[in-house]
């Protein structure tokens, strides 16, 4: 064709245009592949930033299941210290009521600051973010995480009155802490930031001690611990 | 986007060419043509565009309805949405019925006693003044027409309710469409569980910090006297003469409550006077933040 004369006239300098060429596409190239790559970086922390953590982190994720997974625990204890006869019941409920609504209020403030919501989701299952969560389906996560009550169980307690109250209040919210203990634990070695890590380590060690003393009282009353 | 791609066509216009043209020739010539090299980043870019086009769709699909600073109120991406300014704060007794301008009601004087809004999936329609007291909370009341939302429906709206912290449901007899969603001063109403906004709307608004006239306020209805097994009943009839109206005339400002919000509008103008001090700290309790 027409090009030959061209192409044979200038073999170098063709040469040379054409590499210059591809050397520019190559460059674009590695300037899109790298705006993608960092498109997907926020991505991954959408809302967050090199202080915040995303959406997907097991900050938040951690920080949201168990704000929900206390606000129960809040609503059985207030249960308790509302109608219970008995005092010492009436004092475990008020130390575990008080105490999980204000770690509740850090978990809410902290989402707050980081740009999130402050609940878990309604249309997704819980416990995502425990990527090696092996006993509970992998990263697919649950509905009901371990230790909830349902909401049949929840109107029984609120049915039931004196010694029954009792030992089925205890039962429920024994259960409900050993439930929360490989959440907390999971967080307390995973999380990023190190107020989460201190708060998800605190919550493991003092439920876990707090689940002797269900034990005792549930077993003085004459209860023993739900089946799993 | 597509830059990567894009530049082979201004810029390349000459070059472009020239590379086709020396490509062809090439094969004649003893040169390789860069066939292979060409179409390999060209696949790279492409891949490349398409993720980054991915990553910033799902980047603003993920803050379109999460409250931030600079979208306080997310629902207004969501179409359909009817939004009233209430003042919050003004209560009403236990007998008492607020003459409420919307149906089914999201903002206005309420009863000192809020409905349990802890993820209680009520069987019977509830009366609205404890309703209404929820949703200042925070919550998202999921109202539906117990003669046009059944079976699986139904169940679609209870897996978004049950035992999800600040959510409620309960039948609303004679609603006008099948689905109604409230929280304080917005609600929308939808035909279909399956409508994408009901989701929308429960990540928008559920617990909105910017929003909810009382950020913090509990669901739970311990020491209220509100019994979420037996609720007080929804009243079909329409309120009469002597009802709260909608600026409150006649309610009693929340004194707990005021103090948490100083600078909105607590008390309507000439509110409170009728009824006597007492009645208010009878049904409103300290509500714990």
């Amino acid at each position: 064709m027409t090009e030959q004369p061209e192409d044979s006239e200038l073999p170098s300098t063709q040469g040379a245009r054409r590499s210059g060429l591809v050397y520019a596409i190559a460059a674009l190239v590695v300037l899109l592949v790298g705006a993608a790559a960092g498109m997907l970086i926020t991505l991954a922390a959408v809302g967050g930033d090199d202080e915040h953590p995303g959406p997907d982190s097991i900050d938040v994720g951690f920080s949201q299941d168990m704000r929900v997974h206390h606000l129960q625990a809040i609503t059985m204890a207030g249960l308790a210290r509302d109608r219970s006869d008995d005092a010492e019941v009436r004092q475990l409920a008020f130390d575990i009521e008080s105490t999980q609504l204000d770690q509740s209020g850090q978990f809410s403030g902290w989402l707050t600051a980081w740009g999130q919501p402050t609940l878990a989701p309604t249309d997704q299952p819980h416990m995502r973010w425990m990527a090696t969560a092996h006993s509970h389906g992998g990263g697919a996560g649950v509905d009901l995480m371990p230790g909830m009550a349902t909401s049949e169980e929840l109107a029984k307690l609120r049915g039931l009155q004196g010694k029954e109250f009792n030992v089925y209040f205890l039962q429920l919210m024994l259960r409900h802490h050993q439930g929360g203990l490989e959440m907390a634990s999971y967080a307390a070695d995973h999380a990023r930031a190190d107020y989460v890590r201190n708060l998800a380590r605190k919550i493991q060690e003092g439920q876990r001690a707090e689940t002797g003393l269900l034990t005792r009282m549930l077993s003085d009353r004459g209860g023993s611990p739900l089946p799993n | 986007m597509a830059s990567g791609t894009k530049k082979n066509g201004p810029k390349g216009g000459k070059g472009g060419v020239d590379a086709v043209k020396a490509a062809r020739s090439s094969v004649v010539s003893k040169k390789g043509a860069p066939w292979g090299l060409i179409a390999g980043i060209t696949a790279i870019a492409l891949l490349a565009g398409g993720v980054f086009t991915y990553a910033f769709v799902k980047i603003n699909a993920a803050k379109e309805f999460t409250a931030s600073d600079d979208n306080k109120d997310p629902s207004e991406n969501i179409n359909g949405v009817l939004r009233i300014k209430y003042t919050s704060g003004q209560h009403v007794e236990a007998t008492q019925r607020v003459a409420y301008d919307q149906s089914p009601p999201f903002g206005g004087p309420h009863d000192g006693v809020w409905a349990d809004c802890s993820g209680v999936v009520y069987p019977s329609a509830v009366r609205n003044e404890n309703m209404v007291h929820a949703l200042e909370h925070g919550s998202v009341w999921i109202a539906y027409n117990p003669d046009k939302v059944q079976g699986e429906q139904l169940d679609k709206l209870k897996t978004r309710v049950d035992g999800k912290p600040y959510m409620v449901m309960s039948p609303y007899p004679g609603l006008d469409k099948p689905i109604s969603l409230q929280s304080w001063g917005h609600q929308l109403k939808v035909d279909s569980a399956d409508d994408e906004r009901v989701d929308q709307f429960i990540k928008s608004l559920r617990t909105n910090s910017y929003l909810t006239p009382e950020p913090g306020g509990r669901c739970d209805s311990n020491q209220t006297g509100f019994d979420p097994s037996n609720p007080p009943p929804f009243v079909a009839e329409k309120p009469g003469a002597d009802a709260i109206p909608m600026d409150g005339k006649g309610s009693s400002p929340a004194a707990s409550e005021g103090a948490m919000i100083p600078t909105t509008a607590v008390s309507a103008p000439g509110s409170a006077p009728a009824s006597a001090p007492a009645p208010a700290s009878a049904t409103s309790v300290p509500s714990s933040q």
